[in-house]
């Protein structure tokens, strides 16, 4: 193990080169324009790259990459969903996201520590059975434990009975894991720059041109470019996006937030959420203790904090971990995240042609950026969806005929 | 913490109410198409701008209507659900 | 060196009659009360307090604004507990952080001998093959990480809420904001002025503004007396404001309490923050903030340093130099990174009193073991040091007065702009959104008498309703002159780091690479860096990290930008922001009675309801046992929890049936009927009971659960449709019991003789008014468990009269109070659904199997239209009874799998062994070719196991109703 840091030190040069690329001058077209550099867009153009030869790639962004949601979550990774759709797709994102700091050569600090579920009531014990079960089935790791089992996996959770919601079990999700957000973005970056994809930084899409049920231009605030193909993988933005190219979604923009603890030696190992409660923490390799809860109550296109956020969480978190009264909130930040009706994204074709969706969410896109983006990138090149993505597509809204997610996800992250 | 302006109620926080989105208009339950029903029950308009939609004050079970900025979250205007809801206002079938 | 206490007025804030004792590291010390932790150790000469983030280097008090984590200690319960801010209180047992075996000699501190191998972000390219070897390296870099411990004993501890209101809130009580909170009290406005210290008066306590310190000993005099004498305003102290949220609502942190503040207008004068000077190894303890030095000074008595050197960028440096000066120590030299040698009073008066002045020079290098120790000194301008030896100066104490930032993050939070002006050489508040104003050193003003007055500008506008933004003047000047104050200069030196963020080990040489590799957006060099992520957030780290990363992109400061400053401004304790926990709870008016007749309560929503009666290891036997009383004889259960509503109106009818999927219109009156709910969607999201009481009168029922919801539900249509009908929420109005069994007629006889309880006059599903035990009431003939009953309804608080009536009444046919698990148990045998439980969030009516209770009459039904497209789509599951023939197969739970073919075909959703049947029942979703008598299906249960399950028509018990229609 020392070895590793050593020869990092001796081979590295101390002027170190630029890994991550400039953004160079818009090109007047390009094969695929992707809207948004998120970890969403960027592991599309990587996959394009790298599975389907095409290099000539513009991925648009109007911030820095990955800065939006990207930025903002709280990386938390899971295959453990209630629907089977739901579960083969998660689960091909985790056997990605294994191995991907190999992949890229860049660690993204892939944690698996463990994912508790916790169930306040017979009702969410239910649920946390159908979720096991569904998972099982589908070969996926994960159980109904019960307190006596919580004591050996965490035993810092107050098991108590004698509290207002005493904790009668979980569904513990032994894969479960978090990640370096920002590295994965950096990762696909750097690996698709290396193959010749362009990521244009502080580039806003003002508008799209369109003939004959085709968009032929992308317009921005640099310039125009044409296009062969497009997709847009901007969250909370989805609608606006979706308004230049001329259909509607389902998607309402909902601020999600988020907060930190300052950093503390290790306390606490596995990820652990309360529906119940609509809580969830973890700690990072920092030592900060990452904590978030459901999405704030309206709409809203913008990234302010509240205080009752910080308020109610705490408040909820104390329930579970009362010994962290002293432990101090230390930053909070909040996201735009797309909400769609049965709480499952909108992945596929739209109703103009060369023109692709990535979007709706709501507050699960981080864990699935691998495998969207290999998926996408297959449906982008060959024009056909892939089984995996039929059950997300678009018009499912059309034929009434939601994803059945809604059940388990009082609380999303 | 936002305050929200309640035509019953006057200016109470926001916390106190919740939101029921967009105010739209139903379609002809008899005459619209498949699509135009699952249009209007599924798709958002979403704006990136001025919102008019259904809030409710909670602790007097008040509904009403506001006029919200959803970049900024400045509320513009709250008014009662009679003043774009005439009677007889009948959203459905003329059978 | 050894502490010394300097004698008052030195050391305002302590009360020297009452000594504290305490521990650092498990040596034994002496303070004062009034002390902060920092200062009493200050006070007893020890200098090292914790281990940096990083490189484990030994740290030391430097800013005594929480402005970097070098004083941050461990107490019992508490980690990273602000050593500079936590007053000392007797016994504190108070350790280092961040080290293993002892702060002083830390067995972790050999990871900075292997810096050159661990340049900014090296975790990203290491660490990683083969896969999976991260897990081992995070367990090691975790426990390296982090900084202080927590106690997984503490206790919970008291904190509370208090909430204020204010015309004009001040933040900050230096001289700015007394003048500010002076001048809008005089023009009538209730003003609350916060600051974080003890006492009023920021700055004007400890600094001195000319060479006597005169002017400011009046100004604070003057503004403290008129400041507490005003009626007007409300002080806080020893208060934080952590946040400025929307519309004017602040968070303020008094430690076990947390207030929330509604203004009108805040004026914001948080004045200016602590800068750190960049050199080699400026991180050594006894290298500390002027300002700091002077609060040791004049707050606390103590007098951090016999031999000092002061480096100082402004005349403030030289203020300090003449407070050390005057309380007996020697300064060795002002080294002044000015090149023009300053012609102030205060330097003339320090040249008198022999200090030698160096301007143009500033450190290179601070040296020392685990403190200061001496500095090399060398010329700023780059030329002159090819010239000039390094001067060596011998020295116990570093006083740095760096070029301060304002105190702007409040406004960042508030929405305004944050850009650099570089004029004054930091980012200044513009663009200020109504409602919020700037005063004094935030505005950029640093002369004394401006500060005053620019409060008292500010103060006047803000109860004058001014938005006008305060930086607008400061633009025009800025312009007018158009000089550029240059960046304070920073030096590198081969044997030593020069920190620009304290927290996180950041050196010039991290901020460089960064940017060299390409993570140039200021947003992408905070996150690959981590500049400013540390527990002061960039407080002190910013500037001159901005400034390094400006250099080496080649831009202009202002180019770079600023990261957006989030809440908190300073961390906050979870138990502050959590403050008490209140969830309330609804009891039923019997409560008491279950609970002494050993009732197990089970949560439903809010409320309180008995699962079963007795003890929890008998559990299963009790609910059979009460089932069977049911069944028998009779039983009674508690439904006072069922929502209930009451709809009066000419239209009420009418708007039932545009509500509910059954029609009402022509319900007769003295008749009930179910009652099911879609949502637009048609999906299924609440059941109950509609009676019909009098032509324009409905009573409705809905679930415990649920009733709030569809209350706002009703209201929400209506105030479209605008129908004729009232509409009230009746719930916690009355109580409500299930008297059943086939005794149960017999039994309400006893108590009731103003309704024929006969089956002719009162049918199954008849509805009456009458008295019941002299109490009027409400009686429903329903059939939820399957056997002859009624349903009291009656004002609550007579409830647990007539409970008791009834369990006196029908003791001669053995009643059995019955609880929630036999309810459940006894509605299954009947074949009926719980919302929620057997169906999810897209069920309709038809997957249901509830064909029968949608009306295919009525013109609309707010599911209506797309219970219609899905039906015509043709269903793809169904909600079937089942029964498991076998008896020694294993018995389903819940959401246990249907498997057909080896795929996921469905699951079940209630499931129990019917003590009347004596087999297994239960419900469950099958694929629709399935739904037919006798078709047969698999379960998987625990441990994989298959059980076979036969499709059985509903209900389970009793198909023909004969015994609930008795």
């Amino acid at each position: 193990m020392a070895f590793a840091l050593l020869r990092y030190g001796l081979g590295g040069s101390r002027e170190p080169k630029r890994e991550l690329p400039a953004t160079p001058d818009l090109k007047s077209s390009y094969e695929v324009v992707i809207i948004g550099a998120g970890g969403h867009g960027l592991a599309a153009a990587y996959y394009l790259a790298r599975d389907h030869g095409i290099t000539d790639i513009a991925v648009l962004d109007k911030g820095y990459l990955g800065g939006g949601n990207t930025a903002r979550n709280t990386a938390i990774i899971r295959a453990n969903y209630l629907t089977p759709e739901g579960v083969k797709f998660y689960a091909e994102s985790v056997e990605l996201f294994r191995g991907l700091s190999q992949e890229l050569g860049y660690n993204i600090m892939y944690s698996e520590r463990g994912h508790l579920t916790l169930a306040h009531t017979d009702a969410a014990l239910s649920t946390a059975r159908w979720r096991a079960e569904v998972n099982k089935h589908l070969g996926v790791n994960s159980d109904v434990v019960l307190p006596d089992d919580l004591r050996r996996i965490c035993p810092q959770l107050n098991l108590s009975q004698d509290v207002r919601f005493p904790i009668m079990g979980a569904l513990y999700h032994p894969p479960g894991a978090i990640a370096r957000h920002d590295a994965v973005a950096w990762g696909y970056t750097i690996e698709a720059a290396r193959r010749g994809v362009e990521i244009h930084q502080q580039t806003t899409v003002t508008g799209l041109k369109q003939r004959g049920g085709k968009i032929t231009a992308v317009q921005t605030d640099r310039g125009e470019i044409a296009c062969g193909n497009v997709l847009q993988a901007v969250a909370g933005s989805s609608t606006l996006i979706a308004d230049m190219a001329g259909f509607r979604l389902p998607i309402r923009t909902v601020p999600l937030q988020a907060c930190v603890s300052q950093p503390l030696k290790p306390f606490l190992d596995p990820i652990i959420v309360s529906g119940s409660l609509h809580v969830y923490i973890s700690q990072s390799a920092r030592g900060e203790f990452v904590m978030g809860g459901s999405a704030d109550p309206y709409s809203l296109y913008s990234t302010r904090s509240t205080l009752d956020f910080t308020e109610s969480l705490t408040g909820d978190i104390l329930e579970l971990f009362p010994c962290l009264a002293s432990v101090k909130l230390m930053r909070q930040w909040a996201g735009m995240t797309d909400m769609t009706p049965d709480f499952s994204p909108v992945m596929g074709k739209t109703p103009v042609e060369n023109f692709y969706i990535d979007a709706g969410w709501g507050t699960w896109g981080f864990k699935a950026t691998p495998v969207c983006g290999k998926r996408m990138a297959e449906t982008v090149a060959t024009g056909e969806v892939p089984d995996i993505l039929t059950p997300f597509r678009l018009s499912r809204f059309q034929e009434m005929a939601q994803v059945g997610e809604r059940g388990a996800a009082s609380v999303g992250h | 913490m936002k305050i929200m302006d309640c035509p019953l109620n006057g200016p109470r926080n926001i916390s106190e109410f919740a939101c029921r989105g967009e105010v739209r208009t139903m379609p002809d339950p008899d005459t619209a198409s498949d699509a135009q029903w699952a249009d209007y029950l599924f798709m958002q308009t979403n704006p990136a701008g001025v919102a008019r939609e259904w809030w409710i004050h909670l602790p007097s079970s008040y509904w009403f209507i506001a006029e919200r900025d959803t970049r900024t979250g400045e509320i513009l205007k709250t008014y009662p659900p009679d003043e774009l809801f005439k009677r007889p206002n009948r959203p459905m079938s003329s059978k | 060196m050894s502490g010394t206490r300097l004698p008052a007025p030195a050391g305002a804030r302590l009360d020297r009659t009452r000594p504290l004792r305490f521990t650092f590291e498990g040596e034994s010390y002496r303070g004062f009360t009034g002390d902060t932790i920092a200062s009493a150790l200050a006070a007893n000469g020890v200098r090292v307090l914790s281990r940096s983030f990083k490189y484990r280097r030994p740290r030391g008090l430097y800013s005594a604004g929480s402005h970097e984590a070098c004083a941050l200690v461990q107490l019992p319960d508490e980690p990273n507990v602000p050593a500079d801010r936590r007053l000392l209180a007797d016994g504190m047992t108070i350790t280092g952080q961040n080290y293993a075996g002892s702060l002083a000699r830390d067995r972790g501190a050999w990871i900075a001998r292997f810096e050159k191998f661990m340049p900014v972000g090296f975790y990203y390219r290491t660490f990683f093959r083969p896969r999976g070897i991260w897990r081992v390296w995070e367990r090691v870099i975790r426990k390296r990480a982090g900084l202080g411990r927590v106690n997984p004993k503490t206790p919970h501890g008291y904190h509370d809420k208090a909430y204020a209101f204010a015309d004009v809130a001040v933040i900050g009580a230096g001289p700015a904001g007394m003048a500010a909170a002076l001048a809008a009290a005089e023009a009538g406005a209730e003003v609350t002025l916060i600051d974080e210290n003890p006492e009023i008066g920021g700055a004007l306590t400890y600094g001195r503004f000319d060479a006597d310190g005169r002017a400011a000993d009046e100004a604070l005099k003057r503004l403290a007396k008129e400041v507490r004498e005003h009626a007007a305003i409300t002080v806080l102290t020893d208060a934080v404001c952590t946040g400025l949220y929307e519309d004017n609502w602040l968070a303020i942190d008094q430690g076990r309490r947390l207030v929330k503040l509604r203004a009108r207008d805040i004026v914001v004068a948080t004045g200016l923050q602590d800068g750190i000077m960049v050199f080699a190894d400026n991180d050594l303890p006894g290298i500390v903030a002027a300002t700091t030095v002077q609060r040791l000074i004049w707050h606390h008595g103590v007098l951090p340093g016999e031999v000092a050197v002061v480096a100082t960028q402004d005349e403030w440096g030289y203020t300090a130099a003449l407070d050390l000066a005057e309380a007996g120590a020697e300064v060795s030299a002002i080294l002044d990174t000015r090149d023009k040698p300053s012609d102030s009073a205060l330097a003339k008066l320090a040249e008198e009193r022999g200090i030698e002045v160096l301007s143009g020079w500033m450190p290179e290098r601070a040296e020392g073991e685990t403190e200061i120790e001496r500095i090399s000194a060398v010329p700023v301008d780059e030329a002159a040091r090819e010239t000039e030896e390094p001067r060596n100066i011998e020295c116990d104490l570093l006083c740095v007065s760096a070029r301060p930032t304002p105190a702007a993050a409040l406004f960042a939070q508030g929405g305004a702009k944050l850009p650099f002006d570089p004029a004054r050489g930091v980012h200044l508040p513009t663009d200020l959104p109504p409602g919020l104003h700037a005063a004094g050193a935030v505005n950029g003003e640093t002369d004394l008498k401006r500060v005053i007055a620019d409060g008292e500008r500010v103060g006047k506008a803000a109860i004058a309703g001014e938005t006008k933004p305060a930086r607008k003047t400061a633009k025009k000047t800025a312009k007018k002159t158009a000089t550029t104050l240059p960046p304070q200069p920073m030096l590198e030196h081969p044997e030593g780091k020069s920190f620009v963020d304290l927290d996180e080990d950041l050196t010039i040489g991290d901020i460089r690479d960064t940017v060299a590799l390409g993570y140039q957006d200021v947003q992408l060099l905070k996150r690959f860096s981590t500049l400013g992520m540390g527990t002061s957030q960039g407080r002190h780290a910013n500037p001159p990290g901005v400034t390094v990363a400006a250099e080496a992109r080649g831009d202009e400061i202002g180019q770079v930008g600023l990261t957006t400053a989030r809440p908190p401004l300073a961390p906050v304790a979870f138990g502050t922001l959590a403050g008490r926990q209140f969830s309330p709870v609804r009891r039923t008016s019997i409560h008491r009675w279950h609970v002494e007749a050993s009732a197990q309560m089970m949560v439903a929503g809010a409320w309180l309801r008995p699962a079963y009666y007795g003890p929890p290891d008998e559990a299963e036997s009790r609910i059979q046992e009460e089932a069977v009383a049911v069944r028998r004889s009779l039983g009674l259960i508690d439904v006072s929890t069922l929502g209930k509503l009451e709809l009066r109106g000419r239209e009420a009818g009418a708007f039932l049936d545009r509500l509910y999927t059954f029609s009402y219109q022509k319900l007769a009156v003295g008749k009930s009927r179910y009652a099911l709910m879609t949502d637009e969607t048609g999906a299924i999201i609440d059941d109950g009971v509609v009676c019909r009481l009098g032509e324009e009168h409905f009573y409705v029922t809905a679930t415990t659960g649920g009733v709030d919801e569809v209350y706002r539900t009703m209201l929400w249509w209506n105030a479209q449709w605008r129908l004729d009908v009232d509409i009230t929420n009746v719930t916690a109005g009355y109580a409500a019991m299930n008297l059943a069994g086939p005794a149960s007629r017999e039994s309400l006889a006893k108590l009731c003789d103003d309704v024929d309880l006969g089956a002719e006059a009162f049918p199954y599903l008849g509805v009456r008014e009458g008295h019941v035990a002299g109490v009027p009431a409400r009686i429903l003939r329903t059939g939820f468990v399957g056997e002859l009953g009624y349903e009291i309804h009656a004002p609550t608080g007579f409830g647990l009269d007539l409970w008791q009536a009834f369990m006196r009444a029908g003791e001669d046919a053995g009643i059995r109070p019955f609880g929630v698990e036999a309810q459940r148990l006894l509605r299954l045998e009947k074949g009926h659904i719980i919302v929620g439980q057997d169906t999810d969030g897209l069920t309709h009516p038809y997957e249901a199997g509830m064909d029968w209770a949608v009306s295919k009459k009525k013109p609309f039904f707010v599911g209506g239209r797309s219970i219609d497209i899905m039906r015509a789509r043709g269903l793809t599951r169904r909600l079937v009874g089942y029964q498991i023939e076998n008896r020694d197969a294993p018995l389903p739970k819940e959401c246990h799998l249907v498997i057909r073919n080896g795929e996921i075909a469905g699951r079940v959703t209630s499931s129990a062994v019917s003590p009347t049947l004596g087999h297994a029942i239960g419900l469950a979703y099958v694929p629709p070719e399935l739904d037919a008598k006798d078709g047969k299906f698999e379960i998987r249960v625990e441990g994989a196991r298959m059980v076979e399950a036969t499709v059985v028509p509903l209900p389970f018990y009793d198909p023909e109703n004969a015994r609930q229609e008795l």
